[in-house]
């Protein structure tokens, strides 16, 4: 989850009469976890559902409503004005088709919100932008733009200066050589077309979503901001831009609209929406009994509104608040308004009788076996190596099941057998008293349709005086004990026991394992110095399906 | 402190109170006991700080070959001077009479200036009436005496002449009692007593794993608190992992380095035809992309238990029901102290036409009651597939702080609907690692998994 870092002084000027105290008491039932706290700073972690706190004026709304001090909606108040007009050319339709964009003027651009507004971007982005794939946002400075502007597209020889350099660069060049154009650069395929935003002057402004023009370039100086979104959805991008346009609101610019023609574009509205709810699903999901009145209060707290007609609660809810899809969302917010720390828990009874999986009865009766056996129980990972599984223990390497992208180089294939694990554990443990011996039941896994998996369970002996007589009589008492069953064995090889010295494990003649006596060289790669002796079964279609 | 000794080391010790310092020889003589009673007896005595053994070395000597000759006939320089006490002789007939011992003999002789040689002749000058090392000579004679009882100065001329002498080194042992053993009063009486107070040596208990005695354990809470248990597979097409818990195919946590997808392996079977339907316009509707079933058919290691349940649930459409799956889940990040590629879930589920928020936190209470855990509190988070959703923090007294334990919430109507469930479905779950570290006193969760057996051997079983 993101994190953003506050400023208990800066949060108290925002919000009004509180003390830092009810500043930190209220943060965690906003849903911001505290990170960690030093002096004035504090860092939280937020949801990426709700990119409105990314901002330290985004959790001032929250802040403010949930401390009672300004609650209902925050209203955009969007200027209208035919200033600001984006003509859409029909040739970026097939690739970026969407563009939308908000005009914010005389507001104090400081280095704090500039910080500010980088890490909303960055968020966006990588949140509801999908790694700005779906949507993706530039803010430039107004006054270095002459309107009307262009959404248009050009080839991969179109050169401008991008932002962070000092001469012209070509599409091509900015694809090849920059860092966003690396990252980035996938989005645009192979479209011959590139989306571009140009101004009445055909100065480059932006290279959606890759990077802006340096020329507007937003500074301490900066007085008026223009903000637009691209994006292949139209209402993703006006979430997005509503977001940005809320935050800009509340840092004290002005807003006014933009003109946007063409291509099935239009002008952006940001309007809140109308939901409807029934107090009946508030009181039966949240198991209290509100009145209309507590509700609507419970909601103004969360920062919505809220009237009565009828039975039902019309609820209002702001553009950037996307995250709210239906009722049920509506449902939360109403238990946030109210307090989670007022709703006290009940232990209804319960109308059902439990029980445990008969494979889990099973798999602990068999440990409870083993360990009166002398074994204990070891846990290893599902996941692990082919040195573990195959190199080590001179195994074949066949039909490796493998999981792609792995950040462990330990952790690469799904076991196909537990005894290698049970290896590695006695080859860890080299250096503590002897006789060692371990037991591990758990899942391994084959190919099948499309996966097979099997309980299997596992023994090892590891002492000077270790046979194959002593694990064959281990193995035949715990399945003889717990589940009165009769093994056979019969010689067998196996690259993981010495020859001669092993052999198949059946039950009225299904096979069901092996044992015998670990290779010597299997033993001596692990670098232990006593005689092992191990078996390996599969339980299932043994004592379970 | 009274002392309860054996019969063997009373015997010693009554023995030693009577000759104070003894040879284990002369125990046995004195106490009538076998060599090997005794000597399990001093060290018996011995670790009880009964007795002191004093360990000496002493050489004998006895006489070699040459020795025993010139014990019997005179050393050769002596049978030299002899013969020639009485009148001269020459160099012939000298070495006729003597042999191969001739020439040390006469090599002494004149280093010593005892004989002198005239033209032919030799002669005497003096006649010592004693010669160095023929006093210790007598003394040995054919017996083995103490180096220490012999002059060493005279012992010296003969000591390093060939096969005279034979040095035996005999190790001495000398029992003696200290004083706490003088002060015991030997009773007569019972015997077998054993020393029920001292040390022994630790025997190594097998056991089950620490981290399976804490999944036991939780699942027997949530059967007493009438849930029933149901399990399912590791590996599980997207669909269910992620599908059909809404969450849309483009989401960051459907990437390859947050979810373990298997290399080259979906599969063609994930659900009915309506159910596949019903979810993909779900997604459409609720997220606005394409929604592609061959993403949906990749295998992957599922990221969580919730996908056995939410599979139950399309599956048996129950209106009231308990149930719960526990068992591994994996997620593709860096190993750390905090974090595995694999780890255990617990994960449960009431469905019921009148199940609420506030029951959920009840069963939540309850839950972390009976696991001893007293101090809880509820916040408000998220969760793509819940709402609302709320986590719990429990309060670590060794930590001094809050720590994030389960996650819960409702079902989303999005999630729900199309599966044709149509009531109300709370569900929680969280690691089953998080709560052992928490019993275990557990800084690091690899701990878990390294199978150290110094550690699962020494671990107390309950806490």
């Amino acid at each position: 989850m993101p994190v953003v870092e506050l400023s208990y002084s800066r949060l108290q000027k925002l919000i009004g009469k509180v003390s830092k105290k009810q500043i930190s008491d209220s943060l965690p039932f906003l849903g911001l976890d505290i990170e960690s706290e030093d002096k004035d700073l504090v860092r939280v972690e937020y949801s990426p559902n709700r990119p409105d706190y990314s901002t330290d004026l985004g959790i001032t709304l929250g802040l403010q409503g949930l401390l009672g001090i300004k609650t209902g909606i925050f209203k955009l108040n969007i200027k209208k004005s035919n200033n600001y007009v984006i003509h859409v050319d029909p040739s970026v339709s097939k690739i970026r088709p969407f563009v939308t964009g908000v005009i914010a003027k005389n507001g104090n651009v400081d280095d704090n919100l500039i910080k500010q507004l980088m890490a909303m971007q960055e968020d966006l982005h990588f949140g509801i932008g999908r790694k700005r794939k779906k949507s993706s946002i530039g803010i430039h400075d107004l006054d270095k733009i002459i309107f009307p502007l262009t959404y248009t597209s050009t080839n991969r020889d179109h050169r401008f200066i991008p932002l962070n350099s000092k001469s012209e660069l070509t599409i091509t060049e900015i694809l090849s050589s920059t860092d966003v154009g690396k990252e980035y650069g996938a989005i645009l395929g192979n479209s011959i077309k590139i989306p571009l935003i140009l101004d009445s002057k055909k100065q480059t402004m932006s290279f959606p979503p890759i990077i802006n023009a340096a020329v507007t370039t937003v500074t301490p100086k900066t007085k008026n901001l223009f903000v637009e979104v691209t994006g292949i959805n139209k209402e993703d991008a006006e979430d997005m831009l509503s977001v940005v346009a809320t935050i800009l609101q509340i840092a004290g610019f002005t807003l006014y609209s933009t003109k946007i023609l063409g291509a099935k574009n239009t002008s952006p509205k940001l309007e809140p929406r109308k939901i409807l709810i029934n107090s009946n699903l508030i009181n039966q999901t949240l198991g209290l009994d509100l009145s209309n009145s507590q509700i609507i209060s419970s909601l103004k707290k969360s920062r919505l509104d809220a009237t009565l007609k009828g039975k039902n609660i019309i609820c209002s809810v702001p553009a950037y608040r996307f995250d709210i899809f239906g009722p049920m969302d509506l449902v939360e917010e109403v238990s946030l308004g109210y307090g989670i720390q007022n709703l006290i828990p009940i232990l209804s009874p319960s109308q059902t009788l439990g029980q445990p999986n008969s494979i889990s009865v099973k798999l602990k009766s068999l440990s409870l076996i083993m360990v009166g056996l002398g074994y204990t129980e070891a846990l290893n990972s599902s996941l692990t190596s082919k040195r573990v599984l195959y190199e080590m223990t001179n195994r074949e390497p066949r039909n490796m099941i493998s999981v792609l992208d792995s950040k462990s180089q330990e952790h690469t294939i799904l076991r196909d057998s537990i005894l290698p694990g049970l290896l590695e554990n006695l080859s860890r443990n080299i250096h503590t008293a002897y006789p060692q011996k371990l037991f591990e039941t758990g899942t391994v896994f084959s190919y099948g349709k499309p996966i097979n998996e099997t309980t299997n369970l596992a023994g090892i002996s590891a002492h000077q005086d270790a046979t194959f007589t002593e694990i064959k009589s281990i193995l035949q008492s715990a399945l003889k004990t717990g589940f009165n069953l009769e093994i056979e064995t019969k010689t067998s090889s196996n690259p993981i026991f010495e020859e001669g010295r092993t052999a198949s494990i059946s039950i009225n003649g299904k096979t069901i394992g092996m044992i015998g006596e670990i290779n010597s060289k299997t033993i001596e790669n692990y670098k232990i110095r006593v005689p092992i002796v191990g078996f390996e079964i599969s339980l299932s279609g043994l004592i379970f399906e | 402190m009274s002392q309860v000794l054996h019969e063997i080391e009373k015997k010693i010790i009554t023995s030693l109170k009577n000759n104070e310092k003894q040879t284990p020889e002369n125990l046995e003589k004195s106490t009538n006991l076998s060599p090997d009673q005794i000597r399990r007896g001093i060290e018996w005595l011995k670790l009880k700080g009964l007795a002191v053994v004093t360990e000496s070395q002493a050489i004998s000597l006895s006489l070699g070959k040459n020795g025993l000759e010139s014990f019997h006939k005179g050393l050769p320089e002596r049978r030299l001077l002899d013969l020639l006490k009485h009148e001269s002789k020459t160099l012939q007939d000298l070495q006729k009479e003597l042999g191969n011992v001739f020439g040390p003999a006469m090599g002494l002789a004149r280093k010593n200036n005892w004989v002198d040689a005239s033209e032919e002749k030799i002669f005497l000058k003096t006649f010592p009436s004693e010669l160095p090392g023929e006093k210790a000579l007598k003394q040995i004679g054919e017996n083995k005496i103490s180096k220490n009882e012999i002059d060493a100065d005279d012992l010296s001329f003969i000591l390093k002449r060939p096969d005279f002498i034979i040095e035996n080194v005999i190790k001495t042992k000398e029992i003696s009692l200290t004083d706490t053993a003088k002060s015991i009063e030997i009773t007569t009486g019972l015997s077998g007593e054993i020393n029920v107070e001292s040390k022994v040596p630790d025997v190594f208990v097998a056991r089950t794993h620490p981290l399976k005695d804490t999944i036991d354990e939780i699942r027997e809470i949530f059967v007493t608190l009438g849930f029933t248990e149901i399990i399912g597979s590791m590996t599980q097409p997207s669909f269910w992992n992620f599908d059909a818990l809404f969450t849309p195919q483009d989401h960051p946590a459907r990437e390859l380095q947050d979810t373990f997808y298997l290399d080259g392996i979906s599969t063609k079977k994930i659900g009915t035809s309506e159910q596949i339907k019903k979810i993909s316009e779900s997604h459409k509707k609720g997220w606005r992309y394409n929604w592609d079933i061959n993403e949906a058919q990749k295998m992957v290691l599922r990221t969580h238990t919730t996908c056995v349940t939410i599979k139950h649930l399309a599956e048996n459409k129950s209106d009231e029901a308990r149930v719960f799956s526990l068992g591994r889940v994996f997620r593709n990040e860096k190993v750390s102290y905090k974090h595995l590629v694999e780890f255990n879930q617990i994960e449960g589920i009431v469905i019921g036409k009148n199940a609420t928020l506030r029951d959920l936190m009840g069963i939540q209470r309850e839950f972390y009651r009976r696991i001893g855990i007293t101090k809880i509190k509820f916040w408000p988070t998220f969760f793509p597939y819940t709402e609302p959703s709320l986590q719990t923090m429990v309060y670590n007294d060794r930590l001094e702080k809050w720590v994030e334990l389960f996650g819960m919430g409702i079902f989303r109507p999005e999630v729900t609907k199309p599966l044709g469930i149509t009531k109300p479905v709370l569900a929680w779950g969280g690691g089953i690692e998080r709560i052992a570290m928490l019993k275990y006193g557990l800084d690091d969760v690899r701990e878990f998994y390294n199978n150290n057996l110094s550690w699962l051997r020494s671990t107390t079983k309950c806490q």
